[in-house]
């Protein structure tokens, strides 16, 4: 297992920064502790660096509310100094909004929250409801998903048993809220397949644009992952 | 739309310490163009500079734009979204200015795009009083007449001043209320600016040019602009950290401006002149607060060639006490093999270093003499030798091919100095086992202007793959691997290098047919810009390979960089004599870029005892 380290950061990723790519997050927050005078643990060896670790990769293009980052401070103040000093120095749309001594390994992270606004420029289809109910009340749901690993260049995920629960809300006329606790990792659920697994099943009532936010982070055992 | 894109973060802005200001309260607005990609431009020094320059201004808001990529290009064509700024959002089209920053001839048809992709008139005589002015500067600024038909101005040399002045000049004709033309006029008054369409060009029957006839008051000849003081002169401590990746994604420092060295071939080293270092102080001063601003852990020092700086060593000791301490990766690139000091490099390399680098750029000592490029095969070896003894196994080697006195004796000369890189390696490597990589690479030799083979030929694509395939079949040993460039782009390079204003028309057919983001390989099509030049009319041979005499007037020739023509010339004909010129520091050869300075007196001819003690 990998080592943990003493501190996290929970912050949200929205707005211009839902373009900034995983690997580009690491070093913006990387180059932000420095800017903040905020003294983290570097890597050993030749090509030492401030270490930061994502507990999971926000796909390009998502926002999220519950992004949770760790490091290792080494300079001495109260914690909840750190989001200001971070907030005053980071780029536009990442915004720290807590910084705690860690506690959950990266591993018990097992569910998302997510708000899907699914939109529709002509006004929400009727029976679009009834069209998720049809597709997720099945027993099961095979779909195949991409990987660079398997040899065949992709591998057959079942969704049913990733998607822990779902809801539709109507928001306005062109607006479709589905709100989802999915699975997060081994496997994880991204909700893109979910939509892609949807617009198969009921091409006529996919939506024209998808907005998608992490809203919340869970253990297995319903407790906020932390 | 932007998630359909490649790497969308480069489109959006919002990177820290990207500089956003209240609309209302500004009244001057600037739209810096850079013609290629974000990862490209936001690597260049002179766009920060200038961008913080024009950015300290009250009531100025310069912003930035680069060339999209062909998807995001796509796009923007098929949703009618009009090329944009990255601080607002807002159209350049609406701006005051949009000026383009150009380093290299291959971005010319990414101008045209970004103008037309903007909505902006794409030929200066189309646009109106509506219309921003399109100004340009940048290394090509100084020979530019090929993009004479779309810029409404150019500003020659260092922008640090001459663009504030411009700004002005611009708000006094605001306040009171002149046209475009008038502003134009004036501005061409100024020093360092080039109003190409206040110029009248008149050609020859055999196609050189007749005359270059000012109007309205321009002068005959536009000298460029330098910063007097560069410990004065603004630099950026403070500037955009980019959110995703660039090609030089770190602290740069510029140490000195300027070469001392005369190689012939090479067109900063006559453009950039006088030399004119920074203190070590201030640069120190400067290295570090740029770090403790940006976060990061790598800073570059840069210059045309940095082991030529008087104060390195006291500057080399000043950043890494600060540096090491913090794991901040320093690095000096541009030491020359002859005054390449183990101690420093020793000093700055904690690992040891497995590979060196070197331009011996021709294969003969004649040759090099020709160049004037004072690097010596003992200076090469002896380079060599130390980094083989320390366990280093790789060696890369830059040449050029087609440099004017070139004979197949220097081409084979190039094959010759490999092997005896690798017999230096035979005798003292200190691990044999590792084996040894020595990389020969080749480009293919464009003649640019201000430069003593300004008057040159291009050796024709043909003698080149020739030469390319003489140095190939003589290379046997497995341990040289030998690349050579492609010399369709070298050829285009040194039609446009040399073009006159006709070459405008050509630009555009290309740009017509689909040429844009020239630069890259998979966009750059040969036969594209050969269909180019066939429709403007024009013979690329005669702009490539033609040998200009003297008397002839060249397309540049109401520019000067400083450096007079007369020494040009002398120096070509020292060139074909293989004789050397010695450097900048051993003796004053009176090249003339020195009365571009108040004081008279370039850094390059001072005593070390006279060396700026402040």
């Amino acid at each position: 297992m990998a080592k943990m380290h003493s501190h996290r950061l929970r912050y949200e990723k929205s707005g211009l920064a839902v373009y900034i790519s995983h690997l580009d997050t690491m070093a913006c927050f990387q180059r932000a502790f420095l800017r903040a005078g905020l003294e983290i643990w570097q890597t050993e060896g030749f090509n030492r660096h401030a270490y930061v670790s994502i507990a999971l990769p926000l796909p390009v293009g998502f926002s999220s509310g519950c992004e949770v980052m760790e490091f290792d401070l080494q300079t001495e103040l109260p914690l909840d100094e750190v989001p200001a000093r971070l907030n005053a120095v980071l780029p536009e749309g990442i915004r720290v909004e807590a910084c705690y001594p860690a506690r959950d390994p990266f591993g018990l992270l097992r569910l998302l929250d997510w708000e899907i606004r699914l939109e529709y420029d002509n006004g929400v289809p009727d029976g679009v409801e009834a069209a998720f109910s049809g597709l997720l009340g099945r027993d099961s749901l095979v779909v195949q998903k991409k990987s660079k690993k398997a040899r065949r260049g992709y591998t057959e995920v079942d969704l049913i048993p990733l998607v822990r629960s779902w809801s539709l809300t109507r928001e306005g006329g062109e607006v479709l809220r589905l709100d989802c606790r999915l699975a997060a990792q081994n496997p994880g659920l991204n909700p893109q397949l979910l939509l892609e697994a949807f617009a198969a099943h009921a091409p006529a009532l996919a939506p024209d644009f998808v907005r998608c936010r992490r809203v919340e982070a869970w253990r297995e055992d319903g407790e906020r992952f932390r | 739309m932007l998630l359909r894109v490649q790497k969308p973060a480069r489109y959006v802005g919002g990177e820290y310490r990207s500089v956003m200001k209240d609309r209302a309260k500004v009244d001057l607005r600037f739209a810096f163009c850079f013609p290629d990609t974000y990862e490209i431009g936001m690597s260049n020094l002179g766009m920060r500079i200038l961008y913080g320059v024009m950015n300290e201004m009250e009531g100025v808001w310069c912003e930035r734009c680069f060339a999209p990529w062909g998807d995001m290009e796509e796009e923007m064509r098929r949703a009618g979204l009009p090329l944009y700024a990255l601080e607002s959002g807002d159209p350049i089209r609406d701006f005051d200015f949009v000026g383009f920053s150009l380093g290299y001839e291959m971005a010319y048809t990414n101008v045209l795009n970004m103008l037309d992709l903007a909505g902006i008139p794409l030929h200066t005589w189309e646009r109106g009083d509506g219309d921003p002015i399109v100004i340009a500067g940048g290394t090509c600024a100084y020979h530019c007449e090929p993009l004479a038909d779309f810029i409404d101005l150019f500003s020659l040399g260092e922008g640090e001043d001459v663009t504030r002045e411009m700004l002005e000049l611009y708000r006094r004709g605001k306040r009171e209320g002149w046209t475009r033309r008038e502003y134009l006029r004036r501005a061409a008054q100024m020093p360092g600016l080039y109003v190409p369409s206040l110029y009248d060009v008149r050609y020859r029957e055999d196609g050189t040019i007749a005359s270059i006839t000012p109007r309205d008051g321009a002068p005959a000849v536009v000298t460029k602009r330098i910063v007097q003081d560069l410990d004065r002169s603004y630099y950026p401590v403070q500037t955009i950290v980019p959110s995703t990746e660039i090609v030089h994604d770190r602290v740069m420092l510029e140490v000195f401006r300027g070469c001392i060295r005369g190689c012939r071939f090479c067109q900063a080293g006559f453009c950039y002149r006088p030399v004119r270092p920074k203190s070590p102080q201030k640069l120190i001063e400067q290295g570090i607060a740029a770090c403790r601003d940006s976060g990061y852990q790598e800073m570059t020092l840069s210059s045309l060639s940095t082991s030529d700086y008087r104060g390195l060593e006291e500057l080399c000791d000043g950043l890494l006490d600060y540096c090491e301490s913090r794991n901040i990766n320093l690095s000096v690139p541009s030491l020359r093999a002859d005054n390449f000091s183990t101690a420093l490099q020793q000093r700055l390399q904690k690992a040891r270093k497995s590979s060196f680098t070197f331009a011996p750029e021709a294969g003969t000592q004649r040759l090099r003499d020709a160049i004037n490029k004072n690097v010596t095969e003992e200076d090469l070896l002896r380079s060599c030798r130390t980094l083989f003894e320390g366990g280093g196994n790789a060696v890369k080697l830059y040449f050029m091919l087609g440099l004017p006195t070139e004979t197949d004796e220097d081409v084979l000369g190039i094959a010759d100095l490999a092997q005896k890189v690798y017999l230096t390696w035979k005798q003292y490597a200190s691990n044999r086992a590792r084996g040894v990589r020595i990389t020969v690479s080749t480009s293919f030799f464009v003649p640019k202007p201000f430069t003593p083979f300004q008057w040159e030929g291009q050796i024709s694509m043909e003698e080149y793959r020739r030469r390319v395939n003489l140095l190939r079949s003589s290379i046997r040993n497995k341990a040289i691997i030998y690349n050579w460039h492609d010399p369709d782009t070298s050829y285009v390079e040194a039609v446009l290098a040399r073009g006159d204003r006709r070459m405008g028309r050509a630009i555009e057919e290309v740009w017509r047919r689909g040429g844009r983001l020239d630069a890259w390989s998979e966009y750059f099509q040969f036969d594209r810009w050969m269909e180019g030049f066939r429709a403007a009319g024009l013979d690329p041979d005669f702009y490539a390979l033609r040998e200009r005499r003297r008397e002839e007037i060249l397309p540049w020739s109401m520019v000067s960089v400083g450096v007079r023509p007369e020494y040009l010339w002398r120096e070509r004909e020292q060139a074909y004599r293989a004789a050397i010129t010695p450097d900048c520091r051993h003796r004053c050869m009176g090249c003339g870029a020195d009365r571009l300075l108040c004081s008279g007196k370039c850094d390059a001819v001072l005593p070390p005892s006279a060396e700026k003690e402040d």
